[in-house]
């Protein structure tokens, strides 16, 4: 995609201000490292920023560490305990984690004027910054706000020797030595997750997975993980039922990190029963098109997830004009302005409530979509993103509040 | 010899007589046909009469005595081949002398007439050099049919030359008709200020006899083919205004948001942090919205009347503090004295000690502001006021809200440059008079777009 390609949905001094900062970081490489290419938020925002930067004349690069089953498996433990839900992390564990950050360490060419770590999986790399010297930014994309303290307390140490670190929602700061930064993820509006879409495609997409579009349609993009809450989102959407005739899309696919999922969506699937306005899709990786097609098919989308880093889900669907009811956990009180851009629900019951009012009030439904879509075009999407990065790294180069460049 | 002349006096002197009898006959002549002009040129008062008689006055004399030496040589008793060659040459003298008058005259007419329809140099330049040519090119085509030289073939190849060059400037040409037409129409003119329906705009800088230049805000230079000129829709503002002493250069700002790792739950905690904050922090809380949400209408409230009326519950207090007027503080530092004492006072008077729920405490932030130049620059209130529609929303904010406050500058640069700069006293007064914080930010642009485009007019 050319950076140019934006230029009509975000404005033309939005791109000059992104041509004016890559300018200065000339000469300079940014390496990225996380654990994965593929599946997951992080690797996709990373598959997308790393050509656009490029595009802008910044040497931007991509690594990824890595690592056994059994590594990705202390990870993605980590990952649950960060969140703050009781994982059992053992000495065992921490003890892999500390091996393959000592493989990685050896085997990895870290090269960048600027090393970029994203979450929790290579954040031991930074060790090797006695030797090397440069500019390390620890990214965490997950929600920090309650970690469980016995991993936090494991890998705070690690984190504090970074120069900076970046977080996605002002919750997850901590009060550490070194400076923090608030940066939101973002979606790519070219993306085929977000284009515009026609309605034959909408359609197609529907007839494939059977979902007939005799009623509202209320959906929740992700993935098959107890954070997203799946089972709560068949519960609200049982109470919908009883007095407004609907029906349920939970559809979502796995990750290559994530060991959990298929037992996640066994219990979904047990619990959706033979329920037949309940439509529980496994989506394949790289099915954006059909993800965006359902989006789009949708009258509500929900997210009612327990912890959430960012909640990506939340900001296409706001892309989408789309009314939204979701948790205010992580980053989602950043999107859903109460009442402005959506709606933010707390319980099971509060959820069913709400989705009740915007099913009943279409007008209402369509001006918080609106109002969502705006808020979106200047805070969420990719455009923004790779300013905050330039920004960031410029940031790192002057301490002051107020530079001039 | 003397026998000799004797003999042949009358071969002499008839061409000598016949030399003699054709000049003074030229002498008289030239005398009638002068008058005979005056009159003519007093009547119609023609401008160029000067030029031409100035001109034609010494050849014609010559050409007189040109003709009287032919005429003697005809008359004399030379063989005829020799009289065949004088004739020739006296030919080609006069075709010669003859096309280098119209060539002094044409030069002469087309300088004094182009420059009043407003011909550019550069047009006046080369329709004398395409008279030039045509002339020579004629006057060598008469000298070779003079001296017997077969033409045909060149009259092709110059046939052939001229429709390569129709060809070759076929693209050229409109350019160059329409180079003509504006200047006869004065559609534009060097000095005006004009914008094209395809976005091109800036004041004119030259117009040549294939483009017009102008000068863009960002000080480059536009090169438009002078055709576009007449077929596309242009809005000519016309001469330009006033000069400024110094140009304002647009800059604009983009910023990145530095946590903390400071958070509130309760208004004592609120307060007792806020005391201790950077400057950062307080314009953070107090703005960020303006740009964040500066689609809605109306915008948010600052960040500490939202979270003390949604998080607390409070919204009395959340009243108080959003009708804090940021506009009527010349600091920070004033603006978050304000901010204490109406929480402090509250506090004395009320036993609020509610506290936020898990999850939506005050996360104290601060915005660090990167200030970059634009391509942008205002010589005079037309280009200022052009440069406002365009530049982005974050060149408008930082001149307005963030070179006032967080600079500590005490008016915004607009004010400061029309004052200081233009002169415009008055007009940079009404600006500052605005109060920013009660608009969206295109509204704030629209509101100064109107009040400069008033006072230009």
């Amino acid at each position: 995609m050319r950076i140019s390609s934006y230029e009509p949905i975000v404005g033309r001094s939005a791109i000059e201000e992104l041509r004016l900062l890559s300018t200065k970081l000339s000469g300079r490489v940014i390496q990225n490292i996380n654990s994965t290419f593929t599946g997951g938020g992080v690797a996709e925002i990373l598959s997308r920023m790393v050509p656009l930067l490029e595009q802008l004349g910044v040497d931007a690069r991509w690594n990824t560490i890595k690592g056994s089953k059994q590594f990705f498996q202390v990870t993605k433990k980590f990952h649950n305990a960060l969140h703050g839900r009781p994982d059992k992390v053992t000495k065992e564990d921490l003890s892999l984690f500390l091996e393959t950050t000592q493989r990685n360490i050896e085997e990895l060419k870290l090269y960048g004027d600027f090393i970029f770590v994203h979450d929790p999986q290579p954040v031991g790399l930074i060790t090797k910054k006695k030797e090397l010297g440069k500019k390390w930014v620890w990214r965490c994309h997950i929600d920090l706000s309650h970690p469980n303290q016995k991993v936090w307390n494991f890998l705070q140490p690690f984190v504090v020797q970074y120069d900076g670190a970046v977080f996605s929602a002002p919750a997850f700061s901590h009060a550490l030595p070194i400076r923090q930064f608030l940066i939101s993820p973002s979606i790519d509006p070219l993306s085929d997750k977000n284009k515009e879409l026609d309605q034959p495609t909408i359609d197609s997409v529907l007839a494939k997975y059977a979902v007939p579009k005799d009623k509202p349609i209320i959906t929740q993009i992700s993935r098959f993980d107890y954070l997203k809450d799946p089972v709560g989102v068949i519960q609200a959407f049982e109470l919908v039922r009883k007095s407004v005739d609907c029906r349920l899309v939970f559809a979502g696919g796995t990750a290559s990190d994530d060991p959990e999922s298929g037992k996640v969506l066994a219990e979904v699937r047990e619990r959706a029963g033979d329920n037949p306005d309940i439509h529980i899709l496994l989506i394949p990786p790289g099915s954006d098109i059909e993800i965006n097609a359902l989006q789009r098919a949708s009258t509500v989308i929900v997210q009612k997830s327990h912890r959430e880093g960012f909640g990506l889900t939340v900001t296409e669907a706001l892309w989408k004009a789309k009314p939204v009811v979701a948790s205010a956990v992580g980053g989602i009180p950043l999107q859903v302005k109460n009442k402005f851009t959506g709606l933010l629900s707390y319980g099971i019951e509060g959820t069913a409530y709400v989705i009740k009012q915007l099913l009943a009030n279409p007008q209402y439904a369509s001006w918080l979509g609106e109002n969502g879509r705006e808020h979106v075009r200047y805070n969420f999407l990719i455009t923004r993103h790779l300013r905050d990065y330039l920004l960031l790294f410029l940031a790192l180069d002057h301490p002051e509040d107020i530079i001039h460049l | 010899m003397i026998e000799w002349l004797i003999d042949n006096w009358l071969k002499i002197a008839i061409p000598v007589l016949a030399f003699l009898a054709t000049y003074v006959v030229g002498l008289w002549l030239r005398g009638v046909a002068n008058n005979a002009f005056e009159r003519w040129t007093a009547r119609t008062r023609w401008e160029g009469s000067r030029l031409v008689v100035t001109v034609a006055r010494r050849p014609f004399l010559y050409w007189v005595l040109l003709l009287g030496f032919c005429i003697a040589i005809q008359v004399s008793v030379l063989p005829p081949e020799v009289k065949g060659i004088i004739a020739r040459v006296a030919g080609s003298l006069f075709a010669l002398s003859l096309g280098w008058v119209i060539i002094v005259l044409s030069e002469r007419l087309l300088k004094l007439y182009m420059p009043k329809i407003k011909a550019p140099q550069p047009t006046i330049a080369l329709a004398i050099n395409i008279v030039r040519i045509t002339i020579i090119v004629i006057v060598a085509l008469i000298v070779l049919d003079i001296w017997g030289v077969p033409t045909t073939p060149l009259l092709l190849l110059i046939g052939v030359a001229v429709l390569a060059a129709a060809l070759a400037l076929r693209n050229a040409a409109p350019n160059l008709f329409a180079g003509f037409q504006l200047s006869a129409t004065q559609r534009v003119k060097v000095g005006d200020y004009i914008k094209l329906e395809t976005g091109e705009e800036g004041y004119v800088t030259g117009i040549s006899w294939s483009n017009t230049y102008i000068k863009a805000l960002d000080e480059s230079i536009i090169i438009i083919p002078n055709s576009r000129l007449l077929r596309d829709t242009i809005i000519n503002y016309g001469r330009p205004l006033k000069k400024a002493e110094e140009p304002f250069h647009f800059h604009s700002r983009t910023h990145l948001t530095e946590l903390t790792g400071l958070k509130a739950k309760n208004l004592r905690e609120l307060v007792d942090i806020l005391k201790q904050a950077p400057d950062g922090v307080i314009y953070y809380h107090t703005h960020h919205f303006l740009e964040q949400h500066h689609y809605l209408t109306p915008e948010p409230s600052n960040d500490f009347a939202i979270w003390v009326g949604d998080a607390l519950g409070d919204e009395v207090l959340g009243e108080r503090l959003a009708s804090v007027d940021t506009f009527g503080f010349p600091n920070l530092g004033t603006l978050r004295e304000r901010l204490v004492t109406i929480i402090e006072e509250y506090l004395s008077r009320s036993s609020n000690f509610r506290e936020a729920m898990l999850g939506r405490e005050f996360h104290f932030m601060k915005s660090v502001s990167v200030i970059l130049p634009t391509s942008y620059v205002a010589h005079d209130l037309r280009e200022f006021v052009e440069a406002l529609r365009k530049i982005g929303l974050g060149s408008l904010y930082f001149h307005v809200f963030e070179s006032r406050l967080r600079l500590v500058k005490g008016l915004n640069d607009f004010s400061t440059w029309l004052q200081d700069s233009l002169g415009e006293t008055e007009l940079g007064e009404e600006i500052a008079r605005l109060d920013p914080y009660t608009y969206t930010l295109e509204g704030l642009r629209s509101a100064l777009i109107q009040l400069i485009e008033k006072r230009i007019k």
